[in-house]
């Protein structure tokens, strides 16, 4: 009997059965697919961290090392497992030319990452080739890193030539600690006799690497490594860290995959809650009979039930299968540049696991709507056909009453009130589309904003000079100052130099601080907490100190300057990307610490000097990096936020197609239900252009409300979930940079536009409704 | 006596192919101004369908209606939408009201398609055709807290909130019981003496039997007429009446 219910059903409802089997089928598609990158990644990133044998502590340093000094210290120290000090050759980006065979030469010399090269390591921090084995390079050939390849500067077999040396690119390299975008430097693998050849054409820098037996002891090393004042001129990273960058950007994708499949699910729900409570509006007096001869709730249940699980086991079953489509396309990323992952076989397994909790999620909320069924009373269903329950506020809205609204309007405005479980179904996914419209354009907005920066570290500025790896540092910076002050076209600049100092810790220990001096206040940082230092008594903590330090604003800490205990108050937390995020910003002069790099930012009267400014001043000042921070935001996050641009767009397009589909099932369906009171109304006068208009008054009445909660959600909720997302970025609190115009005026009209558009031609056939079919005895 | 509605030669068929049935075939009849014309006969004779075609809320294959000097199958929807809300009044067998309405709503309801800038005006009138029919104080009821015979009247005050020219019933008083049966009779007659025609069917010998003419309509033609002369309300002259149609009835095979 069930199988013959269902296909009369089914038959019955095409339209929306089959959205709702596709939507189910999306959710699990998604599910799935989230679960099996999820597996794949965290697998990938240990197969590579375990093969290339990453390091568990690295500082990297710049200057004189004391090679005797650290074997020492790593001979003594019980908790190293291994030490090495890898050589990195940093280079001018301007000195690398790649070329392909008969073509023109690309260089380096737009690149803001620091490109350098190394030779392959000894004992552990391989470097490693697309198998996943350690390089052998040979004389005269290099490995680039993977990302050279992927944005088409080069491919094997083209020749790089380096300061007049040739090498043949003879693969990419999987590098597991300077790979993602976000690490700043990038390695070159040449041979050892090549290596030498360079020295003489770049500056060198070390990297200190140490691997641990126990890597809980992590913390306890860091910090017996930092009290025993070694070399440290440059940031300390960690594995953990290590873990993160390569993890970030796949990592982003899965949340956003993950993002959408709980809308996605979120409205197929809403479809199965919409098209179960006009079922059961449909079906009321036939409920109250089966009740009232004496059916069980659960035998009534079990007939709607069939249905929807039926629909929930094809969707996901259909789900299942095109996961398996999509999953090579998305795992393409992270097999490149991590390999496989170990525990790849688990993932189908967990993708079934995944699209079954789908499955019962769905059948358990059919289950728990049909419990209406226990409420419908037997006399009542029977006698009336109709649901006795009606809302105060529906009752006391009353036509006789009514001064102000049309009757048109009044009618569609009553018929919201008056079934307002239906249409809270429609206003649910109006509210969804609202946050879906808006919240990836905010996000978007906000991080393509040039102000985004300010979250991250970096003063909103034109131009940013560092000079470091070199002696007199100081008056390198007084030179450039003393230039730029007789230059016209700079209109206001700054010197930060950074120091370090030792930190009295509560337990009496010390720990080393790098602190940036100068005015804070020409290229403002926007503050997680607290402002930015303004008196000599004051210090601004980077997020990762101040929780690694447990101060907060207002608490004290204790510096050793020039050998005297100096208290100062932190008066801010800021966010920072740079130097391992771990930075402190204070405006106080010292002359006794050495001067561990400085750098100079600028505004230019006219922007557009950029070029010119950063040439002149490039090849004026040998000895100084000048980079231009609109490149620097474009080469480290001109990737993500063109893709999260392209995703908003999409985002809008979807939500849009989903408010039409939706507006368009909903409306189709009501006029189907109300049939009866449309030839009711046709045949006590009202014209076909009254009954749309009322149609339009009630799909309008629900979208403002929905446009409304929408925007509002999207504001408060819409920010902290965009919150986490850009908490990747390493921007610990921000605010959305909204675009009034796109947000409150082009969205909702954009919204208004199709579910009205949606309105009038699902509502054409009430025009056809004949009164004599629908009224007749 | 002017012609309010005049039929020609009207066609109506339903089914396709072989199963095509015409429902009326070939009705030609005249109700004038101020009658009080009940239409009866045999279950699927055509009497509803006659009703519908008369009043423009079904269309004709064939023939014409003229109502009121406008030809019903001429005019526009929306035209048809106006005469219906000004010109005609409906009452059907069941009550046919709106649930998300109450009561009084329900009744106001066409006569504020205009605007409801006369609102006032239009609720003071239903609350007095409300207790001309017995419903003074259901106002704010909800229809699902009336009994039939009250919605029924609801109907009727709802019918005549424009002022019609005409009210047409189908079956008005077939789901009542007798007693409700004769209160909606009795103000049909006096809505009826106020000068508005009348047009319903029924199966109900006492109900037609009150009525001023009484058309016979078997297989889709009208197959006989009667007149039972004047009606002065009397019980005697009532049951005289009843029995002259009964005969008359029994003779056209009812």
């Amino acid at each position: 009997m069930y199988s013959r219910l269902l296909r009369n059903d089914i038959l019955k409802s095409k339209a929306i059965t089959l959205t709702t089997m596709l939507f189910v089928a999306a959710a699990a598609m998604l599910v799935a697919l989230a679960a099996i990158l999820v597996v794949n990644l965290a697998g990938a990133i240990d197969t590579l961290m375990t093969q290339a044998k990453t390091p568990h502590f690295m500082q990297m340093h710049a200057g004189e090392l004391d090679r005797a000094r650290l074997a020492a210290f790593a001979e003594q120290n019980e908790m190293v497992a291994d030490f090495q000090a890898v050589e990195f050759l940093n280079m001018d980006g301007a000195q690398f030319l790649f070329a392909a065979p008969g073509s023109a030469g690309r260089s380096l010399a737009d690149s803001v990452q620091d490109n350098g090269f190394s030779v392959q390591s000894e004992k552990f921090d391989f470097l490693l080739d697309l198998d996943g084995n350690v390089i052998t390079v040979l004389d005269g050939e290099i490995y680039i890193p993977i990302a050279y390849m992927q944005d088409g500067t080069a491919t094997v077999g083209d020749t790089l030539t380096v300061a007049g040396k040739s090498f043949t690119i003879a693969g990419v390299l999987r590098d597991s600690q300077m790979q993602p975008l976000l690490s700043s430097s990038k390695r070159f693998l040449v041979s050892q006799n090549d290596f030498a050849a360079l020295q003489q054409f770049g500056s060198m820098e070390y990297l200190i690497e140490f691997r641990l037996h126990d890597l809980e002891n992590l913390g306890a090393f860091e910090a017996a490594y930092t009290a025993a004042g070694l070399e440290s001129n440059g940031p300390t990273l960690t594995y953990a860290l290590f873990r993160m960058f390569n993890g970030l950007s796949d990592g982003l994708m899965i949340a956003v995959i993950l993002l959408i499949s709980a809308l996605v699910i979120a409205i197929a729900f809403l479809c199965i809650r919409f098209t179960l409570l006009a079922k059961i509006e449909d079906d009321y007096r036939e409920i109250g009979v089966m009740k009232a001869i004496g059916l069980r709730v659960a035998d009534i249940k079990k007939i709607y039930l069939t249905k929807y699980v039926a629909i929930a086991a094809l969707g996901s079953l259909l789900g299942y299968g095109l996961s398996f489509v999509f999953r090579d396309v998305l795992l393409a990323n992270i097999r490149l540049y991590m390999g496989e992952s170990e525990n790849a076989s688990l993932a189908p397994l967990l993708g079934v696991a995944s699209v079954a909790l789908v499955f019962l999620a769905i059948s358990a909320y059919v289950n728990s709507v049909l419990g209406q069924f226990r409420k419908i009373s037997p006399a009542e269903a029977v006698r009336f056909g109709v649901s006795q329950e009606k809302s105060g506020g529906a009752r006391r809205f009353r036509l006789s009453m009514n001064k102000l609204l049309g009757v048109n309007v009044f009618l569609g405005v009553k018929d919201v009130l008056a079934r307002k479980s239906l249409y809270a179904t429609m206003l649910a996914v109006l509210v969804l589309a609202a946050f879906i419209i808006i919240v990836p354009q905010n996000l978007h907005n906000t991080i393509a904003s040039k102000s985004f920066i300010t979250y991250m570290g970096v003063g909103d500025s034109d131009m940013r000079i560092d000079i470091q790896q070199t002696d007199h540092i100081s008056e390198k910076a007084a030179e450039i100052a003393t230039a730029m002050e007789y230059d016209p076209s700079i209109s206001r600049f700054v010197v930060l130099t950074t120091q370090t100092f030792s930190v009295k810790l509560d337990d009496g220990s010390e720990e080393r601080l790098k602190v940036e001096l100068g005015d804070h206040s020409v290229f403002p940082l926007a503050y997680a907490t607290g402002r930015a230092p303004t008196a000599e008594n004051e210090i601004a903590l980077s997020v990762l100190n101040a929780s690694e330090l447990g101060k907060t604003v207002g608490d004290s800490i204790t510096l050793l300057i020039n050998e005297r205990e100096i208290t100062l108050t932190v008066c801010g937390t800021y966010s920072d990307v740079t130097n391992g995020g771990k930075t402190a910003k204070a405006v106080f002069s010292d002359g006794s610490a050495d001067t561990m790099w400085s750098v100079i930012t600028a505004e230019l009267t006219d922007p557009s000097l950029v070029d010119e400014k950063i040439s002149e001043y490039a090849g004026k000042f040998a000895y100084a990096k000048v980079s231009d921070i609109d490149e620097f935001i474009q080469q480290t996050y001109g990737g993500t936020i063109k893709a999260i641009g392209k995703a908003a767009y999409a985002a809008v397009g979807v939500a849009l197609a989903l408010t039409v589909l939706i507006t368009l099932l909903f409306m189709r369906m009501l006029v189907a239900k109300d049939r009866y009171a449309i030839a009711v109304m046709k045949a006590f006068g009202f014209t076909n252009s009254d009954i749309q208009a009322q149609y339009i008054a009630r799909s309008g009445f629900v979208l403002s409300l929905g446009i409304l909660l929408g925007t509002l959600l999207a504001n408060i909720l819409g920010e902290a979930l965009a919150g986490a997302v850009i908490a990747s970025f390493g921007a610990a609190s921000f605010k959305f940079i909204v675009n009034p115009a796109f947000a409150y005026l082009l969205s909702p009209l954009l919204m208004a536009g199709v579910v009205l558009a949606a309105t009038v031609f699902g509502t054409l056939d009430a025009g056809q409704i004949k009164i004599s079919e629908n009224i007749k005895e | 006596m002017n012609t309010l509605i005049r039929s020609e030669n009207i066609v109506k068929s339903f089914g396709e192919g072989d199963e095509k049935r015409n429902v009326l075939d070939g009705v030609s009849l005249e109700i004038n101004q101020g009658e009080f014309v009940a239409v009866m006969g045999p279950s699927g004779s055509g009497k509803s369908t006659l009703l519908y075609a008369l009043s423009g809320m079904d269309n004709v294959d064939r023939g014409k209606v003229i109502f009121d000097g406008a030809d019903l199958s001429s005019i526009k929807e929306n035209e048809l939408a106006d005469l219906r809300r000004t010109k005609m009044g409906f009452i059907f067998q069941q009550p046919t009201l709106l649930k998300n309405l109450n009561i009084l709503d329900n009744i106001i309801l066409p006569s504020m398609r205009n605007g409801s800038k006369n609102g006032a005006q239009l609720t003071e009138k239903a609350k007095l055709l409300m207790e001309n029919t017995g419903l003074a104080g259901l106002e704010n009821r909800d229809i699902t807290q009336a009994s039939g015979g009250q919605l029924q009247r609801v109907g009727i005050c709802r019918a005549l909130m424009g002022n019609p020219k005409i009210i047409f019933g189908d079956e008005p008083t077939g789901a009542l019981n007798s007693t409700s049966a004769n209160e909606i009779m009795t103000i049909l007659s006096q809505i009826h003496q106020s000068g508005v025609t009348i047009l319903l069917v029924t199966h109900d010998v006492k109900v037609a039997a009150k009525t001023g003419r009484v058309l016979f309509i078997l297989d889709g033609k009208i197959a006989g007429e009667y007149l039972p002369g004047d009606y002065d309300e009397t019980r005697d002259n009532l049951k005289a009446r009843e029995e002259s149609l009964t005969t008359w009835l029994s003779e056209m095979k009812f």
